[in-house]
């Protein structure tokens, strides 16, 4: 079984390696992120290796949300529509090892994206760390550090995030008929789950008024999407703007693992079911 | 367990919604079929009568709405079924950037063949396929007819008991398709059984040992190829020489024995034998 998901996710890797969308993307990021380089004077008066620093962290999750969204939507549905599926699935292949073939092919994909973004983000703080810490030093402030260690687990926390992201995307693209409706259905659930931090919040409020009604429902949402922002702590880690709790990232690690187990179960069982 | 047929299907039924208001359609109807082992048979029928949905439902793709069917004497969901078929479906598309050789292996590691036998079982499969020489290149360069070529190395690479081609010349030059018809014939001296879906019916005529012929998801003709087409009240004698005397004497002796001549005239070659005899290269 592990040896049919490997050839099937090492096929996938190579085919995505391939597309147009993905060095269109990674090229947007990287623009996006030496863009930052010259504006870094506009910093807001937080600081140029926070901002740039948010500007890099944004731009790697918003364009890798956009790919995690649509490649694997695209591969699935490339292989669906050209036939290739039959080929595969009348082999004794498992519908469950097709599609996690494709999800590993595709987070491996992510991976490579978000490491050499965040390779490119780094490059970029650790060449303006001296000046920054030089200008600190003469104004007789702390100066900010940039962490190697903590850039290292926010691309891990990123990648874990973006992984998530794939595996709703391939359940949605098990359920649905179209590419498009995958595309439209998954980006919403990804916006869900970036937001779900509010039905949290507003939950935990006590002095927040709701009807029982709203409270099923909010409770509902927070057991339903996995909480995306709680990812959100790069500049923690990197600049060590404020402290992280001992056990965070493993903690995050260990959720992303429970969502990525339960979100590719349902999507699995939702595949077999499927008329290709 | 070899005595049991390659497929059986009894009573199979498949019912598809279409439109919004899910209106039914009926791809397939009460279908009973049973396809014997070692054989070459050919499923035939217009486009849209139920053939490919057929072959898909045996294969485990698609659900059946009812009915029950099984795939050498198995569940068609069985690993053990599946391990002994190959299939090619209509007009197949493969990952463009891998080279023949990259993709036959590929297909030979899903199939479950031993690692120690994949370069070889590859190799016999290109061969098979006279797809050798061609293996190096990637599957984005190939023509219509290779890539059909390929598809059958990747449906044999694994040595399977029944093989399943889904319009195997769809979109091939006659060279090409003859071809094909070759590669269909040394499978069936090697012993296995082959479900040819096709619109050729002079290649399906030519390779198949029995036929069925299906209509709007019914079977509507099942038999061994010689028995459906000969007709048993008319006989056919070719002559060479013949005068008009010797024609004249010939009518008159038959007469008299109580048989009319119904028609005299040349006999034909078929246009495909003749393109094929003038046309003897490949362009692959």
């Amino acid at each position: 079984m592990f040896s049919r998901i490997f050839w099937i996710a090492r096929v996938t890797f190579l085919e995505a390696l391939r597309q147009r969308f993905l060095a269109f993307l990674l090229l947007l990021a990287a623009a996006f992120i030496l863009g930052s380089v010259p504006l870094r004077s506009i910093d807001f008066g937080h600081g140029e290796l926070k901002f740039l620093a948010d500007l890099g962290f944004g731009a790697l999750f918003l364009f890798g949300s956009i790919l995690a969204v649509v490649l694997p939507a695209q591969l699935l549905y490339g292989e669906i529509d050209n036939r290739t599926a039959l080929t595969l699935l009348a082999k004794p292949v498992g519908r469950g090892e097709f599609l996690l073939g494709k999800f590993f092919g595709s987070w491996a994909v992510l991976g490579v994206f978000t490491f050499a973004l965040t390779g490119l983000i780094g490059i970029i703080l650790l060449v303006r760390e001296p000046d920054v810490v030089a200008r600190a030093m003469a104004l007789q402030v702390v100066p900010p550090e940039v962490s190697v260690v903590g850039l290292f687990e926010h691309a891990l926390l990123q990648w874990l995030r973006l992984g998530i992201i794939v595996s709703l995307a391939l359940l949605v693209g098990s359920l649905a008929q179209t590419f498009l409706y995958t595309v439209v259905v998954g980006s919403m659930a990804v916006l869900a789950s970036q937001l779900v931090w509010i039905a949290q919040d507003t939950l935990a409020n006590p002095e927040a008024v709701l009807s029982t009604l709203m409270r099923g429902a909010l409770w509902l949402t927070t057991r339903i999407f996995p909480n995306l922002q709680g990812y959100n702590i790069g500049e923690t880690l990197v600049l060590g703007q404020s402290t992280v709790l001992p056990g965070t990232v493993s903690s995050l690690c260990l959720s992303a693992a429970v969502y990525l187990v339960l979100i590719l179960f349902l999507a699995c069982t939702a595949f077999r079911r499927r008329e290709i | 367990m070899t005595d049991k047929p390659a497929i059986s299907v009894q009573d199979l039924t498949k019912d598809f919604r279409v439109g919004l208001r899910g209106v039914k359609l009926r791809a397939v109807d009460h279908l009973t079929l049973s396809i014997p082992r070692g054989q070459v048979y050919g499923l035939l029928g217009p486009n849209g009568c139920g053939k490919s949905t057929t072959l898909k439902i045996v294969l485990g793709l698609v659900p059946a709405t009812s009915g029950s069917f099984t795939l050498l004497g198995h569940d068609s969901a069985s690993p053990e079924a599946r391990a002994r078929i190959g299939f090619l479906p209509e007009a197949p598309y493969f990952h463009r950037f891998l080279t023949g050789r990259e993709l036959v292996r590929y297909c030979a590691r899903l199939s479950g063949v031993a690692s120690d036998r994949v370069d070889a079982a590859t190799d016999e499969a290109l061969e098979l396929a006279s797809m050798t020489e061609a293996g190096n290149r990637r599957v984005g360069t190939y023509s219509k007819g290779m890539l059909q070529r390929i598809g059958l190395a990747q449906a044999v690479v694994h040595d399977p008991e029944l093989i399943v081609l889904d319009e195997p010349t769809a979109g091939v030059d006659p060279v090409g398709s003859a071809a094909i018809g070759k590669m269909i014939q040394a499978m069936r001296q090697r012993g296995k059984t082959i479900v040819l879906c096709s619109h050729l019916l002079g290649q399906v005529e030519q390779v198949c040992d029995r036929i069925a012929v299906m209509d709007r998801g019914r079977l509507v003709l099942e038999g061994h190829i010689d028995e459906v087409l000969a007709q048993r009240g008319v006989h056919q004698i070719s002559v060479e020489g013949l005068t008009p005397a010797a024609r004249q004497a010939a009518e008159e002796a038959l007469s008299s024995h109580g048989a009319h001549v119904l028609k005299v005239d040349h006999p034909r070659q078929t246009l495909e034998d003749l393109f094929r005899r003038l046309v003897t290269g490949s362009r692959d």
